[in-house]
């Protein structure tokens, strides 16, 4: 084999090894991505739970079954309808 | 083999041959078992799964999310998968919330099945845990756990079928599944393949309902409390938008309460099924609301049955017979009615069919066609006896009477939506028919009006800001075996405010304690008109409700300075028919106590300027009709004025 021969197996190898290179590194990226993606989904997943527990108890919080009972105890009632004063907002146009 | 050139060009013929050789295998592996190696590396490597589609979320008219989908986790141990059997069992029992010797009771040789399901937050701290696995599923998840589930439903699933409003929309509320193809490294951990993309998984429709959570949360607690303090065996109640027809709210209390009775369940309507009579009457001619029928003191025989009121009466007007609730009455004043002109009457206002709601399993009552009828059927259907309606049909009735006399078909379905937020359905009103013309409608709103004001039997319901029109119906319950002795169901059918109605409301309590209605189920309509009132529910047009009264009700202008804020008060259409009452003092006092006083003394109240009270027109101690407009004037003066 010349050295001519001998510098071109090289450079092939060289080739070749640039070529795995790039495709681990390719590999390696996308796995990076797949994990950070799987991560990223995790962690929606456990916020929408911690969401809809949160909306359960602002929602039990909300209802009036808990208010009117501690509202009573407070000294607070129902207002009757006669308690009720309704003002209406004027038109734009009214004077 | 001496010669060197012979020598090299065997080991060059070697050579070639492996060559030769390993390209053949390459091309045998590659070409020829490729496929079957490839299939070989992918089931051991990946996995293809499908991806289950979120169903789409049902909400509130006013966006409250009532039901949408979560994912949780079944958990499973291996435990020879463990690093630490010891510290990772503590550590999972931890997290789930169990003890640690139950956990470790679940192993079934290496493998131990962890029951129940647990949300992300709490298997948040065992994803990176080797040797859990985690196998998540989309469920079904309430915020409002009981709110209004029987008419939710809940979907089908592990053998059970699926009910309520997620039957009856099945189809769209169920999403369109996805597929990926996932990585598995050495551990047993799954990634998604980023250069193998699958389908994503498309959700489903959301639906927002004609239901609005404030009124619904008012109707349900009214009613469990009405339930429970009158040990009523079951209840319900259904609020109607008049004008369109949308269900706002759907209550059911009771043993049977799983599903929406007041949709799938019956009863005899009793005294709220007269003001139909009457309907069919005046719809054709027959009387006028002041035609007099003789009450025949409280007992009249017809044919071998005797009718009796509870109340004797002499002569009545037809009007009078609804307000009273005279059972000898509307029996004598349907006598000119024939059969075919009291039954289509009793069809045209949507009894004995279904209503149409997206309910799936609606009953459609029991109305006997004339044909079938006997002797006494046609006394029997005046007084709300030989047939069955449901709530919601009651409801819808007297919403063709709040309505100008047009049947609406309800609806519980405001609109749907595509996962991408285009609106592909949005709920129209929906007319049914025209049941009465818009004169005979109001007719029977003042007949109803009077049952709560004119001394009638709705008299607890007299609200003094607003009006109400409304009967009452103490029907008995019918059993398997007949007539139930000493048990009775009271209902309410209401309609607010009585000139210009909003709102359709009909309340049913089955067998309380105290019996009537006027007692029992009166009461509660007036308990949820007032938390209504209170609220500020878009569902109901406050604004409405005060300026159109101010406009049509007020007294002439009284002139520069005039109220720039108006309260108003509803007047009787007759205000003399129920007496004078003389103006309190209110000067002095600020003007909402000035208000307030008025109110509870009958009066409509205009209101110009503001701060303290100087006068009213008419003057404190003025005799005046009850619901008279009183114009209260602030000692300060509009600015702009």
């Amino acid at each position: 084999m010349t050295p001519r021969g001998r510098s071109w197996v090289l450079l092939w190898l060289l080739f070749a090894l640039g070529i795995l290179t790039w495709i681990v590194a390719r590999q390696t990226s996308s796995h990076v991505t797949a994990t950070r993606l799987n991560e990223l989904r995790e962690q929606r997943t456990t916020l929408e739970a911690r969401r809809a527990e949160l909306l359960q108890r602002i929602r039990r919080g909300e209802s009036r079954a808990v208010l009117v009972p501690k509202a009573e105890s407070l000294g607070l009632h129902l207002p009757r309808d006669s308690e009720m004063v309704r003002i209406t907002v004027p038109d734009a146009g009214d004077p | 083999m001496a010669n060197p050139s012979v020598r090299l060009d065997v080991v060059k013929f070697a050579f070639a041959a492996g060559l030769i050789l390993i390209l053949a295998r390459a091309v045998q592996v590659q070409l020829v078992e490729g496929p079957e190696h490839r299939a070989n590396a992918d089931a051991q490597r990946t996995t293809r799964v499908s991806l289950p589609a979120p169903r789409g979320a049902l909400l509130d008219r006013n966006g409250l999310t009532l039901a949408a989908t979560q994912e949780v986790y079944q958990v499973g141990l291996a435990r020879d998968q463990l690093r630490d059997p010891a510290r990772d069992i503590a550590a999972v029992a931890k997290a789930l919330g169990l003890r640690r010797r139950d956990v470790e009771r679940r192993f079934r040789g290496r493998w131990a099945a962890i029951p129940g399901r647990y949300a992300a937050t709490q298997v948040q701290p065992l994803r990176r845990m080797g040797g859990v696995h985690l196998d998540g599923e989309l469920v079904r998840f309430h915020p409002n756990p009981g709110f209004a589930r029987p008419v939710l439903g809940r979907p089908g699933g592990h053998g059970r079928p699926a009910s309520g409003i997620e039957a009856a929309l099945d189809s769209l509320l169920t999403g369109t599944p996805g597929t990926a193809v996932r990585l598995r490294d050495r551990f047993g951990v799954e990634y998604e393949s980023p250069s193998r993309l699958g389908a994503f998984p498309i959700p489903g429709h959301d639906v927002v309902l004609t239901l609005d959570a404030d009124l619904q949360d008012i109707c349900q607690q009214a009613l469990d409390d009405a339930v429970d303090r009158l040990d009523a065996v079951a209840g319900d109640v259904v609020l109607l938008h008049a004008r369109t027809g949308e269900v706002l709210a759907i209550a059911s209390a009771g043993p049977a309460a799983r599903s929406a009775t007041a949709v799938s369940s019956v009863f005899e309507p009793g005294s709220t099924a007269k003001i139909f009579a009457a309907a069919a009457l005046l719809h054709h001619g027959l009387a006028t609301p002041f035609d007099s029928i003789y009450g025949e003191q409280g007992t009249y025989v017809l044919g071998r049955r005797t009718i009796r009121d509870d109340h004797p009466e002499g002569w009545l007007t037809l009007q009078q017979v609804v307000e009273r609730s005279s059972n000898i009455g509307i029996v004598k004043a349907t006598r000119s009615l024939t059969p075919d002109a009291q039954f289509e009457m009793l069809r045209r206002f949507g009894l004995g069919t279904p209503t149409g709601i997206e309910y799936p399993t609606e009953s459609k009552g029991l109305l006997r066609p004339p044909h079938q009828w006997s002797g006494t059927t046609a006394a029997s259907l005046a007084i709300g006896y030989e047939v069955a309606v449901t709530p919601l049909q009651l409801a819808q009735a007297y919403g063709a009477i709040a309505n100008e006399g047009v049947l609406l078909r309800p609806a519980l379905v405001r609109e749907i939506r595509r996962p991408d937020g285009e609106v592909v359905y949005r709920h129209v009103p929906e007319p049914v028919r025209r049941v009465v013309s818009s004169e005979v409608a109001a007719h029977l709103r003042e007949m109803l009006r009077g049952v709560v004001y004119r001394g009638g039997t709705g008299d607890p319901v007299a609200l003094t800001s607003s009006e109400v029109a409304g009967k009452t119906g103490t029907a008995r319950r019918a059993g398997p075996d007949g007539y139930i002795p000493g048990s009775y169901t009271a209902t309410f059918a209401s309609i607010f405010p009585a000139d210009d109605p909003q709102l359709v409301m009909v309340v049913k309590l089955d067998d309380p304690r105290g019996v009537y209605a006027r007692v029992t189920a009166a009461p509660v309509t007036r308990a949820v008109l007032e938390q209504v009132l209170a609220t500020r529910s878009p569902a109901l047009d406050v604004q409405r409700l005060a300026s159109e009264r101010a406009d049509e009700r007020s007294l002439p202008a009284v002139g520069a300075g005039s109220a720039p804020f108006v309260t108003p008060w509803p007047a009787p259409l007759e205000p003399d028919s129920v007496g004078r009452r003389t103006v309190p003092d209110v000067r002095g006092l600020p003007l909402r106590a000035a208000v307030e006083r008025l109110h509870a003394a009958g009066f409509r109240v205009r209101l110009t300027g503001w701060g303290r009270v100087a006068a009213t027109q008419p003057a404190s101690g003025a005799a005046v009709p009850m619901g008279a407009l009183v114009t209260v004037t602030g000692a300060e003066r509009p600015a702009s004025q």
